[in-house]
């Protein structure tokens, strides 16, 4: 409604408004008649004489315009050359598969080069090391100019691959090829004193305010060869941690509200229901059964995960772990399930993000599914048996 | 008429903020996110990237940017930096191991050129679990009273149960009108 009057109210108003103006300043015919006259005379007079001034230039031998014009189509010509070349470069090495493979030459070479190293005599490796560097700067130019076509992910892999190659020859040259040392020698050894010490009380501030939360972990703390079990009673709904275990089986018969695994050696944990998330961080050789909404594994390699997890779970800078559906059983579990709130029936186990593995199309080679031949079917007589 | 769509556009823009919420893994950004934007918290995965949400509050259009916490994407962080209004900084009130990692990163990100002027919401979320830290302590263990570049303020909340996460944005929300846009 609204819009309508406002809208007849703008064309009324716009109309009146322009009917005035025309009304009050109404031009003259006879007058613009007069004008149209006289400029087409005029006009036709002074295009026929430009047309003849042309013609008569143009009749000149080596004239402007016959330079002009040849340069014209020389330039043509040119244009034409550079898009024909232009086509014929065209994108097919501009595509990943390509340089991928082109890169994968490159580096090859450049390891070849230092694989030869060790063979070389000493007067021709200056020379030698010379060339390995040239051959790394240039791959690295052609990974950065590649880098408008390159996914980000990628781009970094090649970029670290480069890297490598770089350092290892440093490295080599470093041992073969021994700069001389070059000392502030006296002046070195006090620095260094004091350094040491600085980074000492560094640790020391560091030591200090993890000491200051101790009090507040619960769970179980630097233990060799032994079994370790708590119960429901002890862990309902609390922060759990195990820190700093070599060859020990922990059992947790009961449900916890987060469970921390830091620093496992050969160890086995049996763990009832976690109702939000598991952290697991360098563990190495373990085999974990436990459930929960969420997991996070860092730096841990070697590790089976016999698992429940609701939403998703994680793996971040880890290698070689293997994952298995959950399949722990004790007496209460079925009642621990129910307290915990999580859903028995949606189960990720095999489905974990590597936040080091970007690439959606190929699976991370850093974890797998663990072949159901190789899977433990019981956990009976874990809950008091030490791992070997 | 064209024209005055055009003006309330232009005025509407003027009401967006800009945040970001960022913490270390497992400290519930995503979690919190769903809970003012209505959405069931029970399904969430550790964040691989980022997922943002507009929302209206108070007039204001939120544009909140939730940025994965996990330690490789850490470095990915400045690439959301530009034209932040506020940071809500989330903390795992019940990891105290972390807390260590978690003030480290908060100051690095503090002295970061292109935040510089953002309002800082330091969220101590799971407040709700029985081990957790007061809020003094994460205070002291952030040493938060050391920040003299920015406005900021520590709110005890939890994104399970929705305590105090309004009262933290409403606050976040008055400084940065009072700091960004002039008097209506």
């Amino acid at each position: 409604m609204s819009v309508a009057i406002k809208a007849t109210f703008w064309v009324v108003s716009f109309g009146t408004l322009g009917y005035a103006l025309f009304k009050l300043v109404k031009p003259n015919d006879e007058l613009l008649k007069q004008f149209d006259e006289g400029s087409k005379f005029t006009d036709a007079r002074r295009v026929s004489h430009q047309t003849v001034d042309v013609l008569k230039e143009a009749a000149k031998p080596d004239s402007d315009l016959k330079r002009l014009s040849r340069r014209d189509a020389q330039r043509l010509e040119k244009l034409q050359k550079a898009h024909k070349a232009r086509e014929e470069v065209d994108a097919s090495n501009e595509n990943e598969d390509y340089f991928s493979g082109s890169f994968k030459i490159k580096s090859e070479y450049i390891e070849d080069l230092l694989m030869q190293v060790p063979t070389l005599e000493l007067n021709v490796l200056p020379s030698h090391f010379d060339s390995i560097k040239r051959e790394v700067n240039e791959l690295q130019k052609y990974v950065v100019t590649s880098s408008f076509f390159l996914k980000e992910f990628n781009m970094r892999k090649y970029l670290g691959i480069v890297q490598n190659l770089q350092t290892k020859c440093y490295e080599l040259e470093e041992r073969y090829v021994p700069r001389k040392k070059f000392g502030f020698s006296k002046k070195k050894i006090p620095k260094s004193h004091t350094e040491k010490q600085g980074s000492l009380d560094e640790n020391d501030s560091a030591r200090k305010t993890d000491n200051k939360w101790d009090e507040k972990l619960f769970g179980f703390d630097s233990q060799k060869d032994k079994v370790l079990v708590l119960e429901n009673d002890d862990l309902f709904q609390r922060d759990v941690a195990l820190r700093n275990l070599t060859n020990c089986t922990v059992g947790l018969k009961g449900v916890m509200g987060t469970l921390h695994l830091t620093n496992l050696e050969n160890c086995v944990v049996l763990s009832g229901p976690v109702t939000s998330s598991v952290f697991m961080e360098k563990c190495i050789n373990c085999k974990i059964v436990t459930a929960c909404q969420q997991l996070r594994m860092h730096s841990s390699s070697n590790c089976d995960i016999y698992l429940h997890v609701t939403s998703k779970g994680i793996v971040e800078d880890c290698t070689a772990i293997c994952t298995a559906p959950y399949n722990l059983y004790y007496e209460d579990l079925e009642k621990h399930f129910n307290m915990s709130g999580l859903d028995r029936n949606s189960n990720n186990w095999d489905r974990l993000d590597d936040f080091n593995w970007l690439a959606p199309d190929i699976p991370s080679p850093n974890w797998s599914v663990l072949n159901a031949e190789l899977r433990n079917k019981s956990w009976d007589e874990w809950w008091s048996r030490i791992p070997s | 008429m064209g024209f005055l769509t055009i003006l309330k556009k232009l005025r509407q823009k003027e009401k967006e903020m800009r945040i970001l919420m960022l913490g270390l893994d497992n400290a519930g950004k995503t979690t919190i996110l769903k809970r003012f934007n209505g959405e069931p918290i029970d399904t969430i995965s550790p964040t691989l990237g980022f997922n943002i949400k507009t929302l209206e509050h108070r007039g204001y259009k939120l544009n909140i940017w939730d940025v994965g916490g996990q330690k490789s994407l850490r470095s990915y962080w400045k690439n959301y930096f530009e034209s932040t209004d506020g940071v809500a900084w989330v903390v795992d009130s019940a990891d105290a191991r972390r807390l260590w990692d978690c003030a480290r990163e908060l100051h690095s990100l503090l002295r970061e050129e292109r935040l510089a002027g953002a309002t800082l919401l330091v969220l101590a979320n799971k407040s709700d679990l029985p081990g957790a830290l007061t809020l003094q302590e994460i205070r002291e263990a952030l040493d938060l009273d050391s920040i003299k570049t920015h406005h900021w303020r520590i709110v005890r909340c939890s994104a399970v149960t929705g305590e105090n996460l309004l009262e933290g944005m409403d606050w976040m929300l008055d400084d940065i009108a009072s700091r960004i846009f002039t008097l209506d």
